[in-house]
């Protein structure tokens, strides 16, 4: 006996849920995007239980209900019910009973009156993590819905409407494929119920396999663009850049996915775009929804508008017309998403190249027609080649095209290019990306249509059925440490690495840089860090420059804190004191019988986002005083560190901290030093200023950089040069206290995380012992701690007052253990002069 | 087969399928759906359509709800004339 409408059998319904269990478990183990999707995937997979069972009038309803409370779950109640009461608004202007055209005026005003609150220029009374979700779900869903309401005059649903917009998965995704409200319409329970059902069931294991997959790009073969060295780094570089989009397809396969358990048997989003054989090809495959979205509210309308222009006339016209508006449709959903317009040159040369591309391959389609088939033909020897040929050409071209896309400047991009002619020097892990490359076209969607065309009613045999399976037992299973771990250490520790999503040591470098700089290229597609800064309140946090707390200098330190400063923050106070030191009032020559000790750093020393009384050093110095470890009368330990001070700075930092007479110099080196040494050598000769050593002014020269000379280019080549320039900071620190008789010292302190930044960690110590300081390495003062315990926030990995309780005492232990050394001129009593 | 039918069949075939069996082109073979007739295939069957039976389609109408098979094409003709 068939099922009834809408209806599965109870076996077809517990074969599903059991899918979704694997599934669930997949998306713990390897904690897939955040922890937020693992909990609207429990609502939504609990909802699909009751829902599948429902009378279908009542399935909108249970599913917009569903999505509601997925955005108050996710959110908490004061700021869903904000998104929520927003939303409402935006559809009932849509329905106002006024002409469209006013209508569409009083959504244009309201937007606008929006548009200035998202850029902080009006307050609005909701948090900052309301703006990419309410924009996901609005900025271009109106379009479309308007659009509808135009054309089509659809019969108003409320529970359409609203399940439309709220889309459940939405609140999760900001990045979110343009679903077309026809299509949704008509997609409802449009195929049978198992067929829907398991289809996305497929995708949804399929996104998450892709999602996995990026996270292995991401972390082992993304190379950054300022150490590619020659053909081989490149081809990697551009190949990994390209791969990186399996987080976008990842993602809306899920979506997509999720909602066919609602009975929306919606179109595939990627159609296999890293096998598409022509640059209309590529457009057709990729982002599917977008397409479709293009086509129907500019590509069409123009084309039939300029038909009198002749088929070739209103074709070009129209396809530069689209391409114009996705450029400047992607910069208006940059702008809902992260508050700034992004229009940049190699944004508008992607769009453009693509545009010429795709018009130049359009003309040849309609010269010479495209192959169509309405069974598949033969495959020939021949046909085989021609085709691998063209799929291979096409992919080159398009991962050439996503780096110029993704490139923080033409100047940059074409600095990279450059590293085509030097001699082929192929990297280890060229052929590791080109396999991740081929498992990643191997598990996009072929024929996905197809299979859930064909699959009729419950199957356990279908290829596809099974397929799905294999790959959630694979991938919950994989993620479950009795299995994992005895697998070997290098298998277990490659499957550990995957089941966290961290920022790899290229977005951790940036981060590092965010405090300082404004991002402009927080990448837009696949980064994570940009998900982490869209978190961050946009007032409220602590903002070293806005706050007024640094003043420039316009020499080569380039800033330094303003003497006399007090500020309250979230965390407490900052003060600095009459020298400029985040620290209490010293006098510049200690009291006899005081050990004085200089500490220089950056932002981790001074105490960035904890108060006063908080930070390490304060805490430190307490310690010592209490201690007395060393027999002193008195200990002071002055705070001489500035946030953002790299080691060539902290070789200026030295001469002032020598002016106090310390009998110590503690120099706190917290990973990167060499990279770091040579990107503030780059940062200063391109704005032009001197550098007063001429041991770094010779390497800036050897290296053949000038203020014209574009920063990645800068960098790239000034790393072969990164050991040098640090060893010479060190050695001149450490010779310039020797000199004086004051003790120097290096702390090494680690960052929170372990991660890709600890690679320079032995050089640094090596360097630091060559130079000649005593080194106390603290790399174990996090072990054994949850490091989301310790840091200040998901976007701010500096250590929070506990973090600095944790660092005090380890480093009092540390000095304790070590009084012989560090104190053993403690009956000479000269201080430094 | 009705008039409209046979004429973008022809069209279909000719344009687009060459050598292709006419058998396995039925009514309601998906041709949106099933790959066949795309962006630049949709306007050059929407200019035949508008050449042949002197109607003028509209650009929203250029979607797979009109032009998904043979059927659809002929009722949107039809709706026309």
């Amino acid at each position: 006996m068939q099922p009834v409408e809408g209806r599965i059998r109870l076996s077809a319904f517990v074969f599903i849920a059991a899918e979704l269990g694997l599934l669930l478990l997949t998306l713990r183990q390897f904690q897939i995007e955040s922890s937020a999707l693992l909990r609207l995937s429990m609502l939504a997979f609990a909802g699909f239980a009751v829902h599948a069972f429902l009378p279908m009038r009542y399935r909108l309803p249970f599913f917009t209900v569903l999505s509601l409370a997925g955005i108050l779950l996710v959110f908490g109640f004061a700021q869903g019910a904000w998104l929520i009461a927003l939303g409402l608004v935006l559809i009932a202007i849509c329905h106002l009973p006024i002409a469209f055209g006013a209508r569409v005026l009083v959504l244009l005003g309201v937007g606008l009156v929006l548009a200035a609150q998202r850029a902080n220029w009006l307050p609005a009374p909701w948090s900052l993590a309301v703006w990419p979700i309410l924009g996901s779900m609005f900025m271009f869903r109106l379009i479309a819905y308007l659009y509808d309401l135009k054309h089509e005059k659809p019969e108003f649903s409320p529970w359409r409407v609203g399940s439309y917009f709220f889309l459940l998965p939405n609140v999760c995704f900001p990045l979110f494929p343009v679903v077309d409200y026809k299509n949704f319409r008509r997609s409802h329970y449009a195929a049978d119920a198992y067929t829907t059902y398991q289809t996305g069931v497929d995708w949804m294991a399929r996104g998450v396999l892709h999602l996995i997959l990026y996270r292995v790009v991401y972390y082992y073969f993304t190379v950054p663009a300022t150490e590619v060295k020659g053909p081989g780094d490149l081809a990697q570089f551009i190949v990994a850049n390209f791969l990186l989009y399996l987080r976008v397809s990842g993602q809306f396969h899920f979506i997509i996915g999720l909602l066919c358990l609602f009975g929306f048997r919606l179109p595939e989003t990627h159609h296999l775009y890293y096998l598409a054989s022509s640059f209309t090809d590529f457009w057709r495959r990729i982002n599917i929804y977008w397409k479709e979205f293009m086509q129907k509210i500019f590509y069409y309308p123009a084309f039939f508008r300029l038909k009198g222009w002749g088929t070739t006339g209103a074709l070009v016209a129209s396809t530069i017309f689209v391409f114009a508006a996705t450029w400047l449709l992607h910069a208006y959903q940059w702008f809902w998403l992260r508050g700034s317009f992004l229009l940049t040159l190699p944004d508008a040369s992607f769009w453009a190249i693509l545009a010429v591309l795709v018009v130049i391959n359009s003309l040849w389609e309609i010269r010479h027609g495209r192959q169509r088939r309405l069974k598949p033909a033969a495959p020939t020897a021949a046909g085989a080649v021609w085709l691998g040929v063209r799929t291979a050409g096409t992919f080159a071209a398009i991962a050439l095209l996503w780096s110029l896309w993704t490139a923080e400047s033409l100047a940059g991009w074409w600095g990279l290019m450059s590293e085509a002619v030097r001699p082929v020097a192929l990297p280890a892990s060229l052929v590791p990306t080109i396999m991740v490359a081929a498992l990643a076209v191997a598990t996009t969607p072929g024929g996905v249509a197809k299979v859930g065309a064909q699959r009729r009613g419950f199957s356990l045999g279908g290829r596809s059925t099974v397929i799905a399976v294999a790959t959630l037992l694979l991938m919950a299973l994989a993620g479950l440490p009795a299995v994992y771990t005895r697998l070997g250490t290098g298998v277990a520790n490659f499957i550990l690495s995957l089941r966290t999503g961290q920022l790899n040591r290229v977005d951790q470098a940036m981060m590092e840089r965010g405090y300082y700089e404004d991002l402009v290229r927080v990448d837009r597609f696949n980064s994570q860090l940009w998900e982490l800064y869209m978190n961050r309140p946009a007032v409220g946090w602590l903002d070293v420059q806005g706050s007024g707390l640094a003043r420039f200098t316009g020499d080569f330190i380039q800033e330094e804190l303003r003497p006399g400063f007090r500020s309250t923050t979230t965390f407490g106070a900052i003060t600095t004191n009459r020298w400029g030191m985040r620290d209490r009032d010293y006098e510049q020559r200690p009291a006899p019988g005081t050990y004085r000790i200089a500490l220089l750093g950056a932002s981790s020393v001074m105490g960035w986002g904890v108060g006063d009384e908080e930070t390490f050093e304060a805490l430190l110095e307490a310690q010592l005083n209490a201690g007395r470890p060393g027999r002193h009368e008195r200990y002071e330990i002055l705070n001489l560190a500035v946030p953002g001070y790299q080691p060539p700075q902290q070789r200026v930092a030295l001469d002032k901290a020598l002016q106090f007479e310390p009998r110590a110099v503690y120099y706190v080196a917290t990973g990167r030093e060499a990279s770091r040494s040579v990107d503030y050598l780059a940062e200063i000769v391109r704005k032009r200023i001197a550098i007063p050593y001429p041991v770094l002014a010779d390497v800036t020269r050897r290296a053949g950089i000038a203020p014209t000379t574009e920063h990645s280019t800068a960098v790239r080549r000034l790393r072969p040069f990164r050991n040098e320039v640090l060893a010479w900071v060190y050695g001149d620190i450490a010779a310039r206290c020797r000199e004086r008789g004051v003790l120097p010292v290096l702390i090494f302190l680690p960052q929170l995380r372990g991660g890709e930044w600890e690679v320079e960690t032995p050089d640094i110590l090596k360097a630091a012992r060559d130079a000649g300081f005593i080194v106390l390495d603290i790399s174990d003062v996090y072990r054994g701690h949850d490091p989301t315990t310790l840091r200040l926030a998901e976007w701010d990995e500096h250590p929070n007052a506990a973090g600095h309780r944790l660092i005090a005492k380890r480093l009092h232990d540390s000095i304790s253990s070590r009084t012989g050394e560090l104190f053993a001129d403690a009956g000479n009593s000269r201080p430094a002069r | 087969m009705d008039h409209i039918e046979e004429s973008v069949k022809a069209y279909i075939l000719k344009e687009f399928l060459p050598g292709e069996d006419p058998a396995e082109l039925t009514d309601g073979t998906p041709l949106v759906t099933g790959g066949i007739l795309d962006s630049l295939a949709t306007l050059k069957l929407v200019s035949f359509l508008e050449e042949q039976y002197g109607i003028a389609v509209q650009a929203h109408e250029a979607d797979v709800e009109h032009l998904d098979t043979i059927r659809d094409i002929a009722a949107l003709v039809r709706s026309k004339l």
